[in-house]
């Protein structure tokens, strides 16, 4: 990373925000403060999120982390029934291996800790890099990688996918698991599952930007749009004129359907989530669409989520998130919880 | 290192980003506080260093550095005291685990190379002066057999054809790290 002066703002990125140097630490402020009974802070410069109640002795630990620029996602689901502890980059960023590390010694409980994140180079490398460091502190830990974008490698690379919207899932999953004072093994193996069941594509119409450059992360045409693209403006599969609601879903089904088939009496969860900018509204014109699709298929929707649980800034543009259920992960997904952004 | 700073960082702004010399000066001055207070088990001692490279903003050849500490680290934890004769075993154990995380593979023309070649340089060597020497040989020998090969890793690879008289920044660095030893 090169040596950055400190620039003028650059008045054509139209943000509220003070100086960009400070957007991390003044939006971990506010939440935190917003939110006293969910959040401490930790670690340097009180870049770690921990649940006010952690370590849970004898609970497995369940941490992630990420760069900012997401919220909810990552750091917004910490409480009981969710996660323990949360590493926090700065916006798209990889927050740095002692982040994650006093992550996982917050949220240990002496059950040992579970890694569960997004798969992103930096942050896979730094979080492999914490669990070694901790490993001489004598604290157990896995890892689960969250790798639904089915736009960002086919079924055979399945490994290489980016993490995006699926997360949300995972989270509530394993959190659940773990406050059943579940073994680590057992939560990891749950974690696993339900990443390996998710399967997510997302549809970007206008971009962000990151606060520290200045201006959008991609160019897209006033009446384009992408699909397949990453929650970091990374190239999508298609590029295209925007379409009308039902067609663009209707091809992102064809797309979640093609990695994952659906059956009669199969029951999936689903996600219908703003990148940001894009309303509520038009959220449950896309859902509307999906529900009549999945029973015409037969299959059953349980506990959909409508709304913004995976962002990136002021994206506009939406994801769409499918979780095919088990009876196990079914009564996970159901399961009690608790955390500003999502109660169950 | 301080010295060897803007020399990398130039060498490094060549071909990369720039932050090399600054990721190892930061590095290793943390290394240099950290000194008078390292543990007696030369295992944390190591731990230790190779937090001092964690500390340091994020770079790769940082972490990398940090991931090779980590491999010598793990394998001799426990240890108040280590043979000079076992450096070209934690060296295989650091090279290994770098490969690893880095995902570089030998013949890339990267650090990793210079680092095998200290490797089979110090073996069968049981004196810390001789085996510096014969490791500063190593690196040099190894940078001056990579002249002319293309660089197959990193940034620098985008260079093609433009790279091939130029140094590996990380090599470099080795070499400088080693010197400065003496």
């Amino acid at each position: 990373m090169a040596l950055r002066l400190t620039l003028e703002r650059d008045q054509s990125m139209k943000k509220i925000l003070n100086r960009t140097e400070d957007y991390v630490l003044e939006m971990l402020e506010g939440l935190c403060s917003a939110h006293p009974a969910y959040f401490k802070r930790r670690g340097a410069e009180g870049r770690v999120l921990v649940r006010p109640e952690a370590p849970i002795a004898g609970k497995v630990g369940i941490v992630t982390g990420g760069g900012s620029g997401h919220l909810p996602v990552f750091t917004g689901y910490l409480g009981p029934g969710l996660l323990d502890a949360c590493a926090v980059g700065e916006v798209f960023a990889s927050p740095g291996v002692e982040l994650m590390a006093e992550a996982i010694r917050a949220a240990n409980g002496g059950a040992g800790v579970l890694r569960l994140y997004g798969n992103y180079g930096g942050d896979v490398m730094n979080f492999d890099m914490a669990g070694e460091t901790v490993e001489f502190e004598d604290i157990r830990t896995t890892t689960v990688l969250v790798a639904d974008d089915v736009a960002s490698a086919g079924p055979a690379e399945r490994e290489k996918r980016r993490g995006v919207a699926g997360m949300v899932y995972c989270f509530k999953i394993a959190g659940a698991k773990a406050a059943t004072m579940a073994s680590l093994e057992d939560v990891t193996a749950v974690a696993q599952k339900a990443a390996d069941n998710c399967h997510t594509v997302g549809v970007a119409l206008t971009p962000c930007t990151v606060p520290a450059a200045g201006r959008p992360t991609f160019t897209i045409g006033e009446t384009e749009m992408e699909i397949g693209m990453g929650i970091h403006g990374e190239p999508g599969v298609r590029r295209g004129p925007l379409r009308t609601a039902d067609e663009i879903t209707g091809e992102m089904l064809k797309m979640l359907l093609a990695d994952m088939p659906l059956k009669s009496g199969d029951r999936v969860s689903v996600l219908v989530n703003s990148l940001g900018a894009t309303p509520l509204e038009e959220l449950y014109i896309c859902y509307r669409y999906v529900a009549c699709e999945l029973a015409a298929k037969g299959v059953d929707i349980i506990a959909p989520l409508i709304g913004r649980y995976a962002t990136s800034m002021e994206m506009t543009g939406m994801s769409l998130t499918f979780c095919k259920l088990d009876t196990e992960l079914e009564a996970l997904l159901l399961a009690p919880c608790d955390c500003p952004f999502l109660r169950c | 290192m301080d010295g060897a700073a803007s020399e990398l960082n130039k060498l490094d702004g060549a071909l990369g980003d720039g932050d090399l010399g600054v990721t190892l000066s930061q590095g290793f001055r943390h290394l240099q506080d950290d000194a008078p207070n390292l543990p007696d088990d030369v295992g944390m001692a190591l731990l230790q260093c190779a937090q001092a490279f964690t500390r340091v903003t994020a770079s790769t050849y940082g972490t990398l550095l940090a991931t090779g500490m980590m491999a010598a680290a793990k394998a001799t934890r426990g240890q108040n005291a280590v043979p000079w004769t076992e450096i070209p075993q934690l060296l295989g154990a650091a090279l290994k685990s770098m490969s690893d995380r880095g995902k570089g593979q030998l013949g890339d023309k990267t650090v990793l190379d210079a680092l095998n070649a200290v490797r089979l340089a110090t073996e069968g060597l049981d004196e810390p002066a001789a085996q510096v020497k014969a490791a500063i040989q190593a690196v040099d020998q190894t940078m001056a057999d990579f002249r002319g090969h293309p660089f197959r890793r990193g940034r620098a690879r985008i260079f093609g054809d433009k790279g091939l008289e130029l140094d590996d920044p990380g090599m470099v660095a080795l070499k400088r790290i080693i010197q400065s030893l003496i």
